[in-house]
């Protein structure tokens, strides 16, 4: 019998070999991981830090090189890097954001408030649909669960500030404010968690006390 | 033992009301199997870590009170993730157990599709039978189900359906645990959850095809089985794979007497379960249109189809006035029983004795260079083991898998040294990665460090091998109370390997290891070959020398069985040379080979799938396989030809089954004796190793050769 030939298709591109990963984590970067890595018992425990660093370095999310780098850094697999980094909502794979992301609430309490009416109003006035990104690279507007913060319903998340209770008055305001600010937010919120996480260890020290 | 008094080591609990004792931290999916019951189950593999992810063996659980009434916990348990407890009560089959299974499955099934009348594991599905035993008849689903890439070509041999996945975990944890790629892992979450490589890039790996029988359901499939058949459709038997020494038990599926896939079989002591992919997918030949399967005679130029008569003639008058001058060359896929009886042929019939089944480039005489003392199993619980030499899962897979077990599990200690980056280096507690042509200096370097004499100045190894100085001295510190060795045969083909093989005897005797060296063999029956003593007496010649005394016109006549000299030969120049120049040349071989075209007859053999035989595999163990699908053409085993040619040229009654060979042979070796026939069903039977005295120390130059680079 002849092997039937079901597809062409057959054979994938192959992931990269270590040596054709780029590095690209600044000198600052890999000091920290150094540091990190004081943290934990094995180089497998510092995944999340880790990943916060490349979406840091990588300019707000994470390109297939910055899972390859954390992999090789770490001496795990890709696909083991990739499924942690796919896993939690807060890193981006794959595709960037923009400057700054716009995370609406809207579980119950936010929706009760009209999360869903003020989301209208932000898309409207962007242009943009759930998890789409301006033309001009400036904002992303994506859809969160409770961000346990009810009692200000209807709630709004742009880096690691709050806003709320908020209306179409008070949102135009923040997006005129954000469009003044050239530093990205997200690149912010991602160096502001690995400072917390460097921290962290003095903090347990003191709270230990 | 005494610290253990006070914590038994067993527990007694109930199942069904039935009492039973049981280690003491044996899960219940385990403890159930005692008493003939068997609990559904997806995601558990007993060979790997419990994960709880599925829900499908669900048990009741109580706890029996000191007042002697039982108190039920409130919810079911995970069978696969609770361990045995006394005065545990457990119950697997009430109304609430059989009310939960259905609910596990009702959800498991949400997302599944309904396309098992084409799908490849209809038949043989976990998924379908549990649902069958225990699920329900019909769904309240009636939204549209999750939809996602089908029939998607992960590699050239694996293709994943992902809208058939049940999300068990079996497949990612197999490359983190058993074969430790980690190449596949989940991405994305929930509902969405999938198994897959980085960024669905090729799934590389030796072992991938272990996931197509672990995977409970039909999402990761053969791309070379797809579609060819239905489970039931096939017959099945069992068979051993030849396409290394390991000796992997196989079950050989086939359909109108051609081979359909080849899927692992339980062989504890060899192979657990897993096959590599080379013995997975590696098997077509059987089916190739290059199969040898007639009998040809030159005739001028060309090769005649002919018969086999004509051929015995042929070959009985050339072998005869060649007189001594003739010799036989087998290669690895050569039975026990095809060996034994073409020694016999050759000593008996044509008073030669230059005989051989070595290829490597170095023939040390002494026979306990060759030593093997370590079964596959036993590498399980080494706690310090040396790899060395070249990549081990190339070679030798399945060893491979145990010894990277024996650091999963037991946390041995594992020095790998190897010219190349190489999988081991993964758990390697020292990787020693040394210049080609430095081995011998780089165990020089670690014998001085182990015992802080002999061998060779490890800074001045250091700068030669390119090992530092450190790494060495932390390898020779692990090894210096005691060490398994795992290297092959294959060493054997350095320039200086008889200098190399030298060094690791020294080494192990010096470490107090010399009843734990190991050097394996790489072919699938090169270690039979060396126990039925395929090899030349004191006036006969090696491959080497026969090769040589061909070319020069001086062997007259050639017998080559199941071999190619022009793949196996390290020197392709003097083999072509040989096979030109030599005057009477047979090819036997179960299929076509380059060495073809310069036969003077050519003898169609069996291939494994269609003889009956024993191979015995690199630790001495020998299993037996069964015809399963007819010979082709005028093919036969090659054990019978020789029998029928040694009854024409001398009159001897001819052997007419296998197990008659086995017997000649265990009649004249002794260790034979435990392998005939009716032993070797199960596991197959390891015969007892050679009784070699103590080995001794032997010279070594422990100096460095020059390797030409390959690079051009
Ligand atoms: S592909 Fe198969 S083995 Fe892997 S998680 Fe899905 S169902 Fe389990
Ligand atoms: S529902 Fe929006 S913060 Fe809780
Ligand atoms: S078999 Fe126990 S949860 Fe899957």
């Amino acid at each position: 019998m002849d092997v039937i030939q079901i597809s062409d298709l057959r054979g994938r591109p192959r992931a990269p070999r270590p040596e054709e990963v780029n590095l690209n984590f600044s000198e600052k970067a890999v000091r920290e991981l150094e540091q990190l890595l004081n943290h934990y018992p094995d180089k497998k425990s510092a995944i999340l830090p880790c990943l916060w660093i490349a979406q840091r370095e990588y300019g707000g999310y994470l390109p297939s090189e910055a899972i390859a780098e954390v992999a090789l850094r770490l001496d795990r697999s890709y696909a083991e890097i990739e499924g942690v980094a796919t896993f939690y909502t807060m890193y981006h794979v794959g595709h960037p954001t923009g400057k700054h992301l716009i995370e609406v609430c809207t579980c119950l309490s936010c929706h009760l408030c009209g999360a869903y009416r003020l989301a209208d109003h932000i898309k409207s006035k962007l242009g943009i649909d759930w998890g789409e990104t301006t033309p001009d690279g400036m904002f992303t507007i994506e859809e969160v669960e409770c961000l346990d913060a009810c009692d200000r319903a209807p709630v709004l998340q742009i880096s690691d500030q709050y806003y709320g209770p908020v209306d179409d008055k008070t949102v135009d305001a923040i997006l005129e404010k954000l469009k003044s600010e050239t530093s990205p937010s997200t690149v912010r919120l991602a160096d502001e968690i690995v400072q917390a996480q460097l921290h962290k260890r003095d903090q347990e020290k003191v709270s230990g006390n | 033992m005494a610290a253990a008094a006070n914590e038994p080591q067993s527990v007694i609990l109930t199942i069904n009301d039935i009492e039973i004792e049981v280690p003491r931290g044996e899960l219940i999916v385990e403890s159930v199997k005692r008493i003939g019951l068997e609990i559904p189950i997806f995601c558990y593999h007993s060979r790997m870590k419990p994960v709880g992810m599925c829900r499908m063996c669900l048990v009741d659980v109580g706890f029996k009170q000191p007042d002697g009434s039982v108190r039920m916990m409130p919810k079911p348990q995970a069978g696969c993730t609770l361990p045995a407890d006394n005065n545990m009560v457990v119950y697997t089959d009430t109304e609430k157990v059989r009310r939960d299974r259905k609910g596990v499955l009702e959800f498991l099934l949400i997302n599944h599709p309904l396309d098992c009348p084409i799908c490849d594991r209809g038949g043989e599905c976990p998924l379908q039978n549990n649902t069958i035993f225990y699920g329900p008849s019909t769904t309240r689903y009636v939204e549209i189900k999750r939809h996602l890439p089908k029939a998607f070509p992960l590699s050239k041999y694996v293709t994943l359906d992902l809208e058939r996945c049940i999300q068990c975990g079996r497949c990612v944890r197999f490359t983190e645990e058993i074969s430790g790629d980690s190449q596949l892992a989940f991405r994305f979450r929930g509902a969405m959850m999938q198994p897959s490589t980085f960024e669905l890039t090729d799934f590389e790996s030796r072992f991938s095809g272990n996931v197509i029988e672990i995977c409970p359901v039909g999402a990761l499939t053969s791309a070379e089985y797809r579609f060819r058949a239905r489970p039931w459709d096939l017959q099945t038997k069992p068979s051993i794979c030849l396409e290394c020494s390991n000796g992997c038990n196989t079950w050989f599926d086939y359909r109108v007497a051609s081979l359909v896939r080849i899927n692992g079989r339980t062989n504890e002591a060899v192979n657990e379960e897993w096959t590599c992919d080379k013995g997975k997918f590696g098997q077509n030949y059987l089916n190739s249109p290059d199969r040898l399967t007639e009998v040809f005679v030159r005739d001028g130029d060309k090769l005649i189809e002919s018969n086999w008569a004509t051929a015995f003639q042929q070959v009985s008058v050339a072998f005869q006035s060649a007189g001594s001058k003739c010799a036989a060359l087998v290669g690895g896929k050569a039975s026990n029983e095809d060996i034994f009886m073409l020694k016999r042929l050759f000593t008996e019939a044509f008073g030669s004795n230059n005989l051989d089944h070595r290829w490597t480039r170095c023939l040390p005489k002494s026979d306990a260079l060759y030593r093997v003392a370590t079964s596959i199993a036993d590498f399980e619980n080494e706690p310090v083991i040396f790899v060395f030499g070249n990549n081990i899962a190339e070679e030798q897979p399945i060893l491979f898998l145990r010894i990277r077990k024996a650091w999963f599990r037991n946390d041995a200690k594992v020095i790998v040294a190897c010219p190349e980056a190489c999988e081991a280096d993964t758990f390697a507690h020292t990787s020693l990665r040394y210049r080609p042509g430095t081995e011998a200096v780089l165990l020089g370097a670690i014998h001085r460090a182990a015992t802080g004499a002999g061998g060779v100045d490890i800074a001045e190894a250091s700068s030669i091998t390119g090992v530092g100085e450190e790494a060495i001295r932390r390898a020779a510190d692990a090894m210096k109370s005691g060490f398994a060795l795992a290297a092959s045969r294959s060493l054997l083909d350095l320039r200086n390997g008889e200098h190399v093989v030298g060094a690791l005897s020294n080494l192990t005797i010096a470490c107090n290891s010399s009843e734990k060296y190991n050097l394996f063999a790489t072919s699938a029956n090169e270690e039979g070959a060396r126990q039925i003593e395929f090899m030349p007496s004191a006036e006969g010649k090696n491959t080497r020398e026969i090769l040589e005394a061909c070319a020069s016109g001086e062997m007259k006549a050639l017998w080559l069985l199941e071999c190619d000299p022009l793949s196996l030969s390290h020197d392709n120049e003097l083999v072509t040379k040989a096979l030109e120049t030599v005057e009477f040349l047979v090819v036997q071989n179960h299929i076509k080979s380059e060495c073809v075209q310069f036969a003077s007859v050519l003898l169609p053999a069996c291939a494994f799938s269609e003889k009956d035989g024993t191979y015995t595999n690199l630790e001495r163990r020998v299993q037996r396989i069964k015809p399963i699908i007819a010979a082709k053409g005028s093919a036969k085993p090659a054990w019978k030809s020789f029998g029928e040619l040694l009854l024409r040229m001398k009159g001897d009654p001819p052997p007419f089954h296998a197990h008659e060979v086995m017997q000649l042979i265990a009649a004249s070796h002794q260790k034979f004796q435990s392998a005939i026939y009716e032993n070797l069903e199960g596991e197959g039977v390891v015969i007892p190793a050679n009784q070699s005295t103590e080995p001794q120390a032997v010279d070594v130059e422990y100096t460095a050769m020059e390797v030409p680079s390959n690079t051009p």
